[in-house]
């Protein structure tokens, strides 16, 4: 029983900040748009996350530093693919390069320095149930939102009036436009919110997972959490299971490693990307057909004045 | 005040020359900024990025053999996005590509071989790369699953192979079990064109496939396929165009051509299968395929500016002693601008008066 | 010799100043050196040591050196790389990976004027030294440590890659931990990856909810070590002194330390002197050393002292007989030392580590 609560406790750090940054870019791509650069704007939020903590000494201006900092990288995204209507795959990738570079020069200053993390939150009576009170009530705060934010993006994007325009973005904008909603501005605020997604995982990785900084520290989470969005066929609840799904596999091998288990590391290792591909086959083959994706996504909207 | 893009009816054709010029002048003037601001002579930086990789013949060599591979691969890359298939796991057939064909440099090696082993090695990385690529094609054509998440993940899965193939079965038994595997026999080594560079028979080959895949584009019957696939999609069903057997094609040549660039770099300028094989061609061939308006042509130019750019960036690091994550922001930057002004080509931006929606 | 090669220089630097203007001076007044890192400067771990040594030198050697560091050289662009640090007048260039060790020693005979240095390779030519640091020796400590810390038993290894270095670090923890208690035993799990902070955070955190009690790492970063801060626990620093990182988990780091061995190479080609060599330095040659010891009774330090002097001298010898492998069969019987090839081609695992090697 404590094995398991251990295993459950790390697969559910492993996995918060896929999941944070998959819920960012299906929001994105919901309106329309493909971001390519989750990775780029990932690593600009550990990095800034990291140095404005330790410049401050406050972690509440580490987190915020991190989201602006993605914020900021998305919104240079944005000016390019909806203000100039340039390529999104290829803005998305240059924004992948340009964001390992430039996180490389903030976090130079900060190489090897070093901070503590930021705790847990315990929540009384209600942690102390068995397995599902350590799990559930007694995490770090970035936990708990991702948890709110599984709940808050399905909310808004079938609940609301603005999730449903947002949506008619993605489907078909040039009927939203018709219909008078500004598609840019909308699809604009869409990416600022995967780009502070995306920023708010990079704080995780570089404020609570590991506290410090090395350079490329997202090690490629960025592009998973792309994955996660198509596995999730653009359901937030789904890409939850996607998320818990992949980080449960990466920790569950690590655990048979430690165990002894006589099979090659790297088979262990490529075991996450290959059973993430199987069950989405399983899923597939379960409801013939599936979700597609949103019918605008990537296509460079202009509007006709 | 704000920005509308109006949709041109045609491009004049000055803006077409001009428009990649603005690119590269606007990314000069950030160019000495950022260098200036860095503490360089902004002159003499420009001289070391964008200059000295072309100023002789040892660096012209240099930058056709960084760009064969992306070339190569953006090539097929470029077919499969016209059309709609989402391949992005090309850096991964590349490495199966690399595996295919060194495989049978491993497998011939102490034993006789002769001249037909290099085309031989030539066609098995294809033929990896092409069968490697089938797996996202037969998943999205049988079962739906979506190829963006099946490529991107087998990339993952070539790399741990590559590695589990050198550390074990492929080990060279004399290499005080570092992985890599034997250094290949000369017979199964790309042939260089010229003596005293590293430019080999692959830059000839990447522009054969550059021709052929401009002639397949533009004059032939599955090149009106492909566009219409990718164009109206709905209009191609209706003239009776199979959608999934061109999914299937499309993939098996951006495999193939994935893993030819991938068996000529493993056999041309590695000499060797290690890991490490790849740095991130697969990726960078798919800005090299936008870059390149998904033209052939358009990708052969592409290639060899981003090629021009990595090597400027270790110019930098060497001759000014810049750091790495710096040329990195100046190549990201770079790119910015071509794409926004690529905008030109297609739109004419007019500032107007904001009025309220 | 000594002429052709400067003759040759000569040539080299007039070509770099003909490309470039201004770099003449610098080719002609002093050393160039480069240093041709497999990782980013920034990983904090293997190419950040090496990095650091680059600065060492320059302090060390003054105006008689300029530096210049490639980071991240993949192997593919690695010829175009040294050929370019040819080019523009560097006349010593190290080369910092296993992975450059068969490219360098293609590339070397190209340049005869030009002096290389390649970390971790197992063989030399006429202008290529190889270099390493014992490294095991460290480990060895640890295993003693850990064995005295442990109350389940069972020490945790995040381990790297399977090669050479790796698996006899493994093994060096698992002899010094025996000398202390048979009853000992490691755990390995390997992350695949020299830099991968959250994956390395992850191993530790399964190795931890194994039962293991004193954690290794062989991976960058000192993500495994705050791991154990966090979760009450010991573990040891990698590659620099990571006291600070974790003040209540840390015992001891492993300092690596290039710099005076980089000053030595480059004031020897400033000499003349310059000879092809095998360099493999233990704690004796300060190529690495001990981090202050933390968190440790006074008895403890001094029974971690009395064995690195040990070690340092040449009294103690973390490989000798009798060595038994995994399966049974012996190695070595009693009376016998591993010799360094021997030491450098492990590729089995000793009794007592449960884990395999891949191949």
């Amino acid at each position: 029983m404590m094995l398991l609560e251990a295993i459950i406790l790390t697969v559910i750090t492993a996995s918060t900040p896929l999941l944070i940054a998959a819920l960012g870019e299906l929001v994105v791509e919901k309106s329309g748009v493909l971001n390519l650069g989750v990775e780029g704007m990932m690593i600009m939020g550990a990095a800034c996350g990291i140095a404005a903590a330790i410049f401050t000494g406050s972690s509440a201006a580490g987190v915020l530093a991190a989201i602006l900092a993605g914020m900021a990288m998305a919104a240079l995204f944005g000016a390019l693919t909806l203000g100039l209507a340039a390529n999104q795959v290829a803005a998305g990738l240059a924004l992948a390069i340009f964001g390992l570079g430039l996180s490389g020069m903030v976090g130079a200053g900060f190489v090897g320095a070093q901070r503590a993390g930021i705790g847990k939150i315990e929540v009384p009576l209600l942690s102390d149930i068995p397995l599902l009170g350590p799990v559930l009530f007694n995490q770090d705060p970035f936990v708990y939102a991702s948890f709110a934010l599984v709940f808050l993006v399905a909310r808004f994007l079938n609940r609301t009036k603005a999730g449903l325009v947002l949506r008619a973005c993605g489907e078909n904008h040039a009927a939203a436009h018709a219909l008078g909603y500004p598609v840019l501005r909308i699809r604009f605020l869409a990416v600022l919110f995967g780009g502070a997604c995306a920023g708010l995982a990079g704080a995780y990785m570089s404020l609570v997972l590991t506290p410090f900084w090395s350079s490329g520290m997202t090690g490629g989470r960025g592009w998973i959490a792309l994955a996660i969005v198509v596995f999730a066929s653009w359901l937030p609840g789904r890409a939850a299971v996607g998320a818990y799904l992949f980080g449960g596999i990466t920790i569950l091998q690590l655990h048979a490693q430690g165990a002894g288990l006589r099979v090659p590391p790297q088979l262990m290792s490529a075991l996450p990307y290959l059973i993430t591909i199987v069950v989405l086959v399983l899923i597939m083959r379960l409801r013939r057909g599936g979700a597609a994706g949103p019918a605008s996504l990537g296509v460079p909207f202009v509007p006709d004045r | 005040m704000r920005l509308v893009l109006e949709t041109r009816s045609q491009t004049p054709p000055a803006l077409a020359l001009g428009a990649p010029l603005l690119a590269v002048a606007l990314t000069l003037v950030s160019a000495v900024l950022i260098f200036a601001a860095l503490g360089q002579d902004p002159w003499r930086a420009l001289q070391v990025y964008f200059i000295a990789p072309v100023s002789d013949s040892w660096g012209l060599q240099e930058v056709a053999v960084k760009a064969t591979p992306l070339v190569l691969i953006s090539v097929g890359l470029s077919l499969c996005y016209r059309s709609n298939n989402w391949n992005i796991g090309a850096e991964g057939q590349f490495l199966v590509g690399a595996m295919a064909g060194g495989w049978l440099a491993l497998a011939t090696h102490g034993a006789p071989n002769g001249p037909w082993l290099m085309p031989a090695m030539l066609a098995a990385g294809a033929a990896g790369g092409a069968l490697f690529a089938l797996i996202p094609a037969v998943l999205r054509t049988r079962f739906g699953a979506n190829e963006i998440l099946t490529s991107l993940m087998l990339v993952y899965v070539a790399e741990l192979l590559l590695d589990w193939l050198v550390r074990g079965p492929w080990r060279d038994p004399q290499g005080f079990n570092m992985p890599v595997t034997v250094s290949f026999e000369p017979e199964a080594i790309v042939p260089l064109l010229l003596e005293g560079g590293r430019l080999n028979v692959g830059t000839p080959i990447a522009l054969l496939v550059v021709v052929l895949a401009a002639v397949l584009v533009g004059r032939t019957l599955k090149g009106v396929e492909i566009r219409l696939v990718g164009e109206a999609p709905r209009a191609a069903r209706f003239a009776g165009f199979d959608t999934n057997r061109l999914t299937l094609t499309v993939f098996a040549i951006s495999g193939g051509l994935a893993g030819l660039a991938g068996v000529l770099e493993a056999a041309g300028t590695v000499k060797m299968l290690q890991p490490g094989l790849s740095p991130g061609y697969g990726f960078t061939a798919i800005i090299v395929a936008f870059l390149g308006r998904l033209n052939p042509v358009g990708c052969l130019v592409a290639g060899v500016f981003l090629a021009i750019t990595f090597i400027g960036g270790e110019n930098a690091q060497i001759m000014l002693r810049m750091p790495l994550d710096a040329t990195r922001v100046i190549q990201g930057l770079l790119l910015f601008y071509v794409l926004a002004c690529d905008t030109l080509l297609l739109y004419r931006p007019r500032l107007v008066a904001s009025t309220p929606a | 010799m000594t002429l052709t090669r400067r003759l040759l220089l000569g040539s080299a630097g007039a070509l770099a100043g003909a490309a470039l203007p201004g770099s003449q001076a610098d080719a002609q007044s002093r050393l160039s050196v480069g240093v041709v890192l497999i990782g980013p400067v920034g990983d904090f771990g293997w190419s950040h040591m090496h990095d650091q040594g680059r600065r060492r030198m320059a302090e060390v050697l003054g105006d008689r050196v300029a530096a210049t560091t490639v980071e991240s050289v993949a192997p593919p662009d690695f010829d175009r790389v040294v050929t370019q640090l040819v080019r523009t007048g560097h006349r010593l260039i190290f080369t910092t990976s296993f992975s450059y060790f068969a490219p360098t020693q293609r590339i070397a005979p190209q340049h005869p004027g030009v002096f290389f240095e390649n970390a971790t390779g197992p063989t030399m030519l006429p202008n290529m030294a190889i270099y390493n640091a014992r490294f095991y020796e460290g480990r060895y400590i640890q295993g003693v440590i850990a064995a005295r810390k442990s109350r389940t038993k069972t020490i945790g290894y995040v381990a790297t890659f399977p090669v050479p270095e790796v698996i006899h670090a493994i093994n060096t923890v698992m002899r010094g931990a025996w000398s202390v208690d048979p009853a000992m035993k490691v755990r390995v799990v390997w992350v695949n990856a020299w830099s991968n902070p959250a994956r390395e955070a992850d191993a530790a955190r399964a190795l931890i909810d194994q039962g293991c009690d004193v954690l290794c790492s062989h991976t960058d970063g000192p993500a495994p070590l705050q791991l154990a801060n966090e979760r009450g626990i010991f573990g040891f620093g990698q590659a620099s002194d990571m006291t600070r990182f974790a003040p209540r988990a840390h015992l001891t780091s492993s300092v690596n330390n290039w710099g005076d061995y980089y000053a030595e190479r480059a004031q020897a080609v400033i000499a003349g002197t310059w000879q092809p060599k095998d360099t493999w330095g233990g704690l004796g040659s300060g190529m690495f050393r001990m981090a202050p010891w933390t968190n440790m009774t006074p008895e403890e330090v001094s029974e971690a002292e009395r064995i690195r002097d040990a070690i340092a001298s040449g009294r103690l010898h973390p490989f000798e007989g009798p060595i038994v492998r995994q399966d049974g069969t012996a190695v070595i019987p009693a009376g016998q030392r591993l010799d360094d090839n021997q030491i450098r081609a492990q590729n089995y695992f000793y009794q007592g580590i449960d884990a395999s090697i891949p191949g």
